[in-house]
C-alpha cells in the first residue's frame, strides 16, 4: 500500500511537471495570432513550419530564451548567427524569423 | 599512483583546448532531441574509473564517435573505436575494446509535448564481444530546466565461444540548469542491476550520483560529470569522471 502511494504521488507530481511545462512552450499558431501579429499577415503553413523548427534545432544546443529577451529587431540577427550551426535553410530561418516576430510583437 | 591521477587528469582535459557539436548536458544520459538533418559531429569521450580497497584498479576508456543527422527525427552514430587503459596491481596496459553502432529515433518534443521521447538501439561488437542495448529517453524542458531519463536494457555475451552472458538494467535521472546559453550545469544519477548470467544471485546493486557542468561555444561543447558510488559494491568503481568533447564538422 505505502509504495502504491508512493507512486501515486510520483505519477501526481509528475503531470504536474508537464503541465507546467506547457507553461514554457512558445505559443502555438492560430489564425487570430498569425494575422495581428507581425502585421505582414504571413501564411499559417510557414508559421506552424516555424516553430516547429524552432522548438526543435534550437535546442540542441541551448534552451529557448524569452521572446521579450531580444528586441524585435535584433532577433533577425541572431537568428542568422546559428542558422548555420542548425543547418537551417534560407527558408527556414525566414519561418523560424517570422514565428518569433509574430509572437514577439503581440 | 598520483603521477597516474594527473596524466589521466590531463588527458581529459587537454582534448578541450584542441577540438571544436549537438550540445550534451549530460554524459551519463542521452537527451532525447536528435541531430539536424545532414550536421555530421565528432564526439570524443573519456571515461576514468577508480576503485579502491582490494579489488582496486584504475581505468580510463576511450571512445571516439562520429555522429549524422538522418531527418528531423532519427540520427545515427558510429563508434569508430572504444578502446582502454588499464591499472591493475597486476598488469596494465591498453586494450582495445569494441566498435559499435547507435540508432536514435525521436518520439515526441520535449517543450511542447507533455514529454520528449525517443528511442534509442545499439549494436556493439568487439573481441569476443557482442553487445545489444535498448534505451528509452524521456526528456522534459522547463525554460532553463531540462530534466532527463533514460531506461536501458543491456544484453553482453562475451568470452570464448561467447559463452559468458550478462544483463544489465539501469536507470538514470539527470537535471541541468542553463545559467547562460554557454553554461549549464547539474546533476546525474545513476542506478544499475547487473545480472550475471542472467541470473540474481550475487544481488549487484550499483548506485551512482554526482554533478556535471557544460560548457559551449559555437562548434564544439565540452561537458563532464563526476559520479561517486552511493553503494559499496566491490570490483565496481568508487569514482568515475567522465569528459565528452564535441565538434561539428
Amino acid at each position: 500500500m505505502r509504495k502504491l502511494l508512493i507512486f501515486a504521488m510520483a505519477l501526481i507530481c509528475l503531470v504536474d511537471l508537464s503541465s507546467c511545462g506547457t507553461a514554457f512552450a512558445p505559443p502555438p499558431i492560430t489564425t487570430a495570432l498569425a494575422h495581428t501579429g507581425s502585421g505582414q499577415h504571413p501564411d499559417l503553413v510557414m508559421l506552424r513550419e516555424g516553430r516547429a523548427l524552432f522548438v526543435s534545432r534550437c535546442i540542441e544546443c541551448h534552451t529557448l530564451p524569452p521572446f521579450w529577451h531580444y528586441r524585435s529587431e535584433d532577433w533577425p540577427q541572431i537568428v542568422d548567427t546559428m542558422a548555420e550551426r542548425a543547418k537551417l535553410k534560407r527558408a527556414e530561418r525566414d519561418a523560424i524569423v517570422a514565428y518569433i516576430l509574430t509572437v514577439r510583437t503581440q | 599512483m598520483k603521477k597516474f591521477a594527473l596524466s589521466i587528469l590531463l588527458l581529459s582535459i587537454l582534448p578541450t583546448f584542441s577540438t571544436v557539436g549537438g550540445v550534451r548536458r549530460f554524459t551519463f544520459l542521452y537527451e532525447a532531441n536528435t541531430s539536424a538533418p545532414g550536421s555530421l559531429e565528432l564526439e570524443n569521450w573519456v571515461t576514468w574509473q577508480r576503485a579502491t580497497g582490494p579489488g582496486r584498479f584504475d581505468q580510463v576508456d576511450f571512445r571516439h564517435e562520429l555522429e549524422y543527422g538522418v531527418t528531423d527525427k532519427f540520427q545515427v552514430s558510429v563508434y569508430l573505436a572504444d578502446w582502454l587503459y588499464e591499472a591493475h596491481p597486476e598488469h596494465s596496459g591498453f586494450v582495445y575494446s569494441d566498435s559499435a553502432i547507435e540508432l536514435i529515433y525521436n518520439l515526441t518534443n520535449p517543450v511542447v509535448d507533455p514529454v520528449g521521447l525517443s528511442i534509442y538501439g545499439e549494436l556493439r561488437a568487439g573481441d569476443r564481444l557482442i553487445e545489444l542495448e535498448s534505451k528509452m529517453i524521456a526528456q522534459k524542458n522547463f525554460g532553463p530546466l531540462i530534466l532527463a531519463y533514460n531506461a536501458t536494457l543491456e544484453s553482453v555475451w562475451k568470452g570464448h565461444d561467447l559463452a559468458e552472458r550478462e544483463g544489465e538494467l539501469s536507470q538514470a535521472l539527470g537535471a541541468s540548469y542553463e545559467f547562460s546559453p554557454r553554461i549549464s550545469a547539474g546533476l546525474e544519477l545513476l542506478h544499475e542491476l547487473v545480472f550475471p548470467e542472467w541470473r540474481d544471485n550475487g544481488h549487484i546493486r550499483n548506485f551512482f550520483v554526482g554533478p556535471n557542468v557544460s560548457y559551449r561555444t559555437r562548434n564544439w561543447f565540452v561537458t563532464v560529470t563526476a559520479l561517486a558510488q552511493a553503494t559499496d559494491t566491490e570490483g565496481e568503481p568508487d569514482f568515475q569522471l567522465r569528459t565528452i568533447f564535441g565538434v561539428g564538422l
